[in-house]
């Protein structure tokens, strides 16, 4: 199975989640509580203002408790429009002057004359609030206490206390859900260095081993650190691997030119043909090894130069004549047109004359390898700030698909005959220490074109 | 022809005289350097070869000791990658042409010859005719700001015919001064050097034109 993949702004925004789910919970909680306390809170004075005028409204008239409902005390709790209200008005006797007698919810009337009494409670299986308030009658002919007891269903309270919490707990979602977008953004934001990074590493050349250099926040420094260290150990490893080739290379070298001696004197005028066809193979396969030796140290060379030679302006044109020159053997295929131009006027460019001649030179060392039938073209020219020197052959070219592979090292092109070798490798790496490419032009029926393209050296440049 | 060969490795060194001297040159060879340098003081060859690496002095040593006394010997350097690198100047050094180690003995033998053969040449390597210059130092034909490399017979081919522009030289003729007399050579041989001398003049102002039954002229456009 695969291992499911971290990322630090999840973790982040998933922590940052919980805690705001546990702080939204807690809050529209708090909220309800509130919003309850609140609502009882109102419509129990509405309540108590409703009790107390019946109270006020009590009269003894001739020995006997009388009680008028004033109007104005049911049109107060007719403000909760749905709501029903109940009283019962109890004289001191314990008798049910007016109201309902049933409403005798085992309360102990007697607890309110040290002041009302509120409670929560049930009647007619509908739950309600019950306010109780007394009245010390002292009237000569008549007294004792009489009880108001006013009951008023819920509803109200629960549609106002419902109310005040939905718009708190909308208060607290729009809170959490932008504290999630403020982190959201604040983690994209402290993590841009981290692709910052990661995009400067994805961009540097692979043959850049020289330390990062970047303004990181302090946390990223010692991931950064690790990094240069690294680079710094494989760097040196790198210089020491391709100092390891050069030398061997360079050791190879002459025993293999001693093979080639022994090879070139042995005569094959008196040898069988099966064995010329051996003999043959032989030669061949010699000066492969004899071509893929120069290349190793050849390349081994390009890259010492391309970091320890000073560039000076150097005449691209005079260069590539060198090359041209030494490259084309004199034993070349008669049959092959093998020509150069050179640029009508100069063609300078900034750089190292013989990491440049070596690049041509290899360039055209493939073209005559694996392409060339009957035509080899070189030519210097300018086009606009560049240099180019183009290397057209009529052989069958390399597909546009082969185009990247082919630049690295090894890699044999599916069209020619194994591989071919390091030619373009080195082409490429002098073409990058100059600030340049190695292009391809396709052949659509012209030749196949190799270009070496380098900025052109202006002078203040 | 006399031929100074300088290399100390026994089997490269064997092989190169007996290659040149298969084709009938003298090769008389050393492998240290400061013998070497000893005897081209009061020895004169047709042509050097030099290798670089020597025990006593090194070739670089050797060509200048040579260049310094005004010798104009053609040298032939054999190096490896690592040393031209920081010299580029094998050439600059007054070396004539230079192969990289290892090399191929057939494109040995061919520079050879042509080294040679541009000792005994003419003084004047450039020969003009109509928008064509013909140099045989670099054995190219150029046509403006593009030169063609020719081969060793399509460069007589070309002298015999620009010599005499207009005239018509019979395929006989050709043959011999091409090959010599004592070749054995097939007629149709002329043919195949014409047809590629004209490939690689193409684009020029001068044309190789078949004149039927009598032989090739060489026309030089006077349009431009």
């Amino acid at each position: 199975m695969k291992r499911r993949e971290t990322s630090l702004f999840w973790r982040l925004v998933l922590r940052v989640a919980l805690v705001l789910c546990g702080g939204a919970t807690l809050l529209s909680a708090a909220a309800w509580y509130y919003a309850r306390a609140a609502a009882d809170d109102a419509y129990d004075r509405l309540l108590l203002g409703a009790a107390i005028q019946i109270t006020a409204n009590m009269t003894v008239d001739a020995g006997n408790l009388g009680v008028t409902l004033p109007s104005s005390a049911f049109e107060l709790l007719g403000l909760a429009e749905r709501d029903r209200i109940f009283y019962r008005v109890v004289g001191p006797d314990g008798r049910t002057l007016t109201g309902y007698d049933d409403l005798d919810i085992g309360i102990n009337v007697t607890a309110a004359r040290a002041g009302p009494v509120f409670l929560t409670t049930e009647y007619r299986n509908v739950p309600v609030r019950v306010a109780v308030v007394s009245r010390a009658l002292s009237d000569p002919s008549f007294s004792g206490w009489a009880y108001v007891v006013m009951a008023q269903t819920t509803e109200a309270r629960r549609g106002l206390a419902g109310e005040l919490t939905t718009r708190a707990m909308i208060l607290v979602g729009i809170m959490s859900l932008l504290a999630l977008a403020g982190t959201v953004l604040a983690i994209r934001y402290s993590l841009l260095p981290v692709d910052a990074l990661a995009a400067t590493l994805r961009a540097r050349d692979p043959q850049d081993l020289t330390p990062v250099e970047a303004d990181m926040p302090r946390e990223l420094k010692p991931f950064v650190g690790s990094i240069n260290h690294f680079m710094g150990r494989l760097d040196e490893r790198v210089t020491l691997l391709q100092r390891f080739i050069a030398d061997a290379a360079h050791q190879i070298r002459t025993p293999l030119t001693a093979l080639s001696a022994q090879v070139d004197m042995l005569e094959d005028d008196d040898l069988d043909v099966n064995r010329k066809r051996h003999l043959g193979r032989v030669r061949d396969r010699v000066s492969q090894l004899a071509r893929l030796t120069n290349q190793l140290l050849s390349h081994a060379m390009v890259i010492h130069r391309s970091d320890s030679v000073r560039f000076k302006p150097v005449d691209l044109g005079d260069i590539a004549r060198k090359a041209f020159r030494s490259t084309v053997p004199i034993t070349v295929d008669p049959d092959v047109v093998v020509s150069f131009e050179d640029s009508a006027e100069p063609v300078f460019v900034r750089g190292d004359a013989v990491s440049l001649r070596e690049a041509i030179a290899n360039i055209i060392d493939n073209a005559l390898q694996h392409g060339v039938e009957q035509r080899l073209a070189v030519r210097v020219r300018r086009e606009d700030d560049r240099a180019l020197v183009e290397v057209a052959d009529d052989g069958p070219g390399i597909p546009p698909a082969e185009w990247a592979a082919v630049t690295t090292r090894f890699v044999s092109s599916k069209m020619g005959e194994g591989s071919m070798g390091l030619g373009f490798a080195i082409a490429a790496e002098v073409a990058l220490a100059h600030r340049g490419t190695v292009r391809f032009l396709e052949k659509g029926g012209r030749d196949f074109t190799v270009i070496l393209d380098v900025p052109l050296y202006r002078e203040g440049t | 022809m006399r031929i100074f060969l300088v290399e100390d490795t026994r089997d490269v060194g064997e092989a190169i005289s007996r290659r040149l001297e298969k084709v009938g040159h003298t090769v008389d060879w050393q492998t240290d350097g400061q013998a070497a340098a000893d005897i081209l003081e009061f020895t004169d060859y047709d042509l050097v070869i030099l290798d670089v690496m020597l025990p006593g002095l090194d070739g670089f040593e050797i060509l200048r000791h040579l260049r310094a006394r005004k010798k104009t010997t053609p040298v032939l350097v054999l190096t490896a990658r690592s040393e031209i690198e920081d010299r580029v100047g094998a050439l600059d050094l007054g070396a004539d042409d230079y192969l990289v180690k290892p090399f191929d003995f057939r494109e040995l033998e061919a520079r050879t010859r042509v080294l040679l053969r541009r000792r005994q040449g003419d003084p004047t390597n450039l020969i003009e005719c109509g928008d064509l210059v013909l140099d045989r130092n670099s054995r190219s034909v150029r046509v403006g700001n593009r030169e063609v490399q020719l081969k060793r017979r399509e460069i007589t081919l070309l002298e015999v015919l620009a010599a005499r522009p207009g005239r018509v030289f019979s395929k006989d003729e050709l043959l011999d001064r091409l090959f010599g007399f004592d070749e054995n050579v097939n007629p149709n041989a002329v043919e195949l050097y014409v047809g590629r001398l004209r490939k690689k003049i193409e684009g020029s102002s001068v044309r190789i034109v078949t004149i039927r039954g009598l032989g090739y002229q060489l026309v030089a456009d006077e349009a431009a």
